[in-house]
């Protein structure tokens, strides 16, 4: 208590205080965490070694090679990874617990941002074992690809990832804030979270123009992902999505940021409780 | 008998108080479905007409749309609930009710994955073949195989499952045991790969293991192997993880403390 007590200066270092009590919660067990933080990644490692293994058995998929897919693969699950360490605790499973318990009425009371304050208290470590799995599988693919890692090029992959972490944590933000309406968690908004990062594991070429126009313009997974690989493996790219829209992708990617904290001060404004 | 039956019952009427989730579940089937659609499409547009590891592109498509069936059925949405109620002890009250608390576990859950089967599992599977060339089987037998294969993939799954959540007795973070073998069983079941396109020994240990009963034999029954071989390997897994699942919960008892009164 008497920690808590202390005055903490404001700002941002509540914040960072808050993340490193909400860690230290949940590390009762650290065999465990370990554990969990090793199973995390190793789901990426085994998703990206099937990738290697089907295009190399057929040789090519839409022209690219197995490690250059594998590429795909990583930097999508490297940003997921950086997403959900931050953003898993707001899907629509967990919120609305939150929600129906009447939780998120004391969070409302604190004398910070209510949002911000969820994100910090329930960082989940695990997930920085996904966060390395895949910067560790991008490095092998850029490798394997013949990427030349000029700082230009660091730039663009770093670009990947925080547009798609930024992407992922908007869409959790965005469930959090339809788990106001809906009370009830649903599983849709998994779709977006899990789905666009399978979707963007493969060239955006392979599918249909109704999957393309989504992932590119509404949730633009393919402009946070698919544009940089271009630029990194030094392809043109397909028509209508070529390398030189690089420059949209954080402009997209705060557009989509922009409309999820929209949906977010909405549900809130508009959030009753649940009664007691 | 006639308690076991009532419990099938009880569990399908209890799945089917789930709406929203089976509209987002199916939402979910559909979405994956053509994704992975798009992937084998796109793969073998580049070897028109050949079959890869013995799977031509119809038998690949099947692959897709049948683990799209699946999937709901073997990682229920309730995979939790016998473990949480190991922690909190609830499950105490499940070892003073009249029967076997294996056996009534296995009929709730195969009324609740049944409403699945009804309802989850058939509507992307017929909606598939509406659309593209699955390969389906097109006799009585041959699909009364793929049923009986689906059934025995669900109660291999349960048990599976109940493996899993036997950890609970021994610690209290009962998902860290699962969430490192489940890569494990994620590729080597066959979940985003067909267990066909794996090289030599790889595929044979998988096809050996309990995960080809759980998930590559009804695919491998639906697009038209000999059903006798795959249903009688099913069936032997069924009866020897049965023994493993009900030889540990026996286990687990015998070391188990009640608290309180």
């Amino acid at each position: 208590m008497a920690e808590l007590a202390r005055p903490t200066g404001g700002g941002l270092a509540v914040y960072g205080r808050l993340v490193s009590a909400g860690v230290r919660g949940r590390v009762y067990r650290p065999g465990w965490l370990l554990v969990r933080t090793i199973g995390s990644g190793l789901i990426i490692l085994a998703d990206g070694f099937a990738v290697a293994l089907v295009v190399d058995r057929f040789g090519t998929l839409a022209g690219w090679s197995a490690p250059e897919v594998v590429l795909l693969v990583a930097l999508s699950a490297a940003g997921q990874g950086l997403g959900l360490l931050l953003g898993d605790r707001l899907e629509p499973t967990y919120f609305s617990e939150l929600v129906r318990r009447g939780t998120f009425d004391q969070v409302l009371v604190r004398p910070t941002s209510p949002l911000a304050w969820l994100i910090a208290t329930q960082v989940e470590a695990r997930y920085v074992g996904r966060l390395l799995a895949g910067v560790g599988m991008v490095a092998w693919a850029a490798d394997r690809s013949g990427v030349v890692w000029s700082g230009g090029h660091l730039l663009v992959a770093l670009l990947a990832l925080v547009c798609c972490a930024t992407l992922v944590l908007s869409i959790c933000v965005l469930g959090a804030a339809l788990t106001f309406a809906t009370v009830e968690g649903s599983e849709v908004v998994n779709i977006f979270i899990y789905g666009g990062v399978t979707l963007t594991g493969y060239p955006v070429q392979i599918y249909g123009s109704v999957l393309r126009f989504l992932f590119v313009w509404v949730v633009p997974f393919a402009l946070a992902v698919y544009v940089p690989a271009l630029v990194l493996l030094g392809r043109t790219g397909p028509p209508g999505l070529p390398a030189a829209l690089i420059w949209v992708s954080p402009v997209a990617t705060a557009g989509f940021t922009g409309l999820a904290a929209l949906g977010w001060r909405h549900g809130l404004r508009h959030y009753v409780g649940t009664g007691s | 008998m006639r308690a076991y039956l009532a419990l099938v019952s009880a569990g399908f009427r209890r799945q089917a108080a789930y709406r929203l989730a089976l509209v987002s579940g199916l939402l979910t089937n559909l979405f994956f479905g053509v994704v992975r659609t798009s992937l084998f499409l796109a793969l073998y547009q580049a070897r028109p007409g050949a079959a890869v590891n013995g799977l031509d592109y119809q038998d690949a498509l099947t692959y897709v749309w049948m683990i799209q069936a699946l999937f709901g059925v073997i990682w229920v949405s309730w995979i939790w609930e016998f473990p949480e109620s190991v922690r909190s002890g609830d499950f105490v009250t499940e070892l003073t009710r009249p029967g076997d608390p294996w056996l009534r576990q296995l009929a709730y859950e195969l009324g609740r994955t049944g409403q699945l089967l009804v309802f989850r599992s058939t509507l992307p599977l017929l909606g598939a073949a509406l659309v593209l060339p699955l390969a389906l089987p097109t006799t009585v037998p041959g699909a009364l195989a793929t049923v009986a294969s689906m059934l025995l993939a669900v109660v291999v799954s349960f048990e599976v499952r109940y493996l899993f959540g036997l950890a609970a007795f021994w610690t209290a973070d009962f998902r860290a045991p699962f969430s490192i073998a489940f890569p494990l069983l994620w590729l080597v079941g066959g979940f985003t790969i067909p267990v066909d396109y794996f090289p030599g020994p790889v595929r044979a240990a998988a096809e050996a293991s309990p995960l080809s009963a759980m998930v590559m034999a009804p695919i491998h029954v639906a697009i038209g192997w000999p059903a006798w071989p795959v249903l009688a390997g099913q069936a032997a897994w069924v009866v020897v993880l049965g023994l493993v699942s009900r030889g540990g919960l026996a286990l687990a008892c015998r070391r188990m403390v009640v608290h309180g009164g």
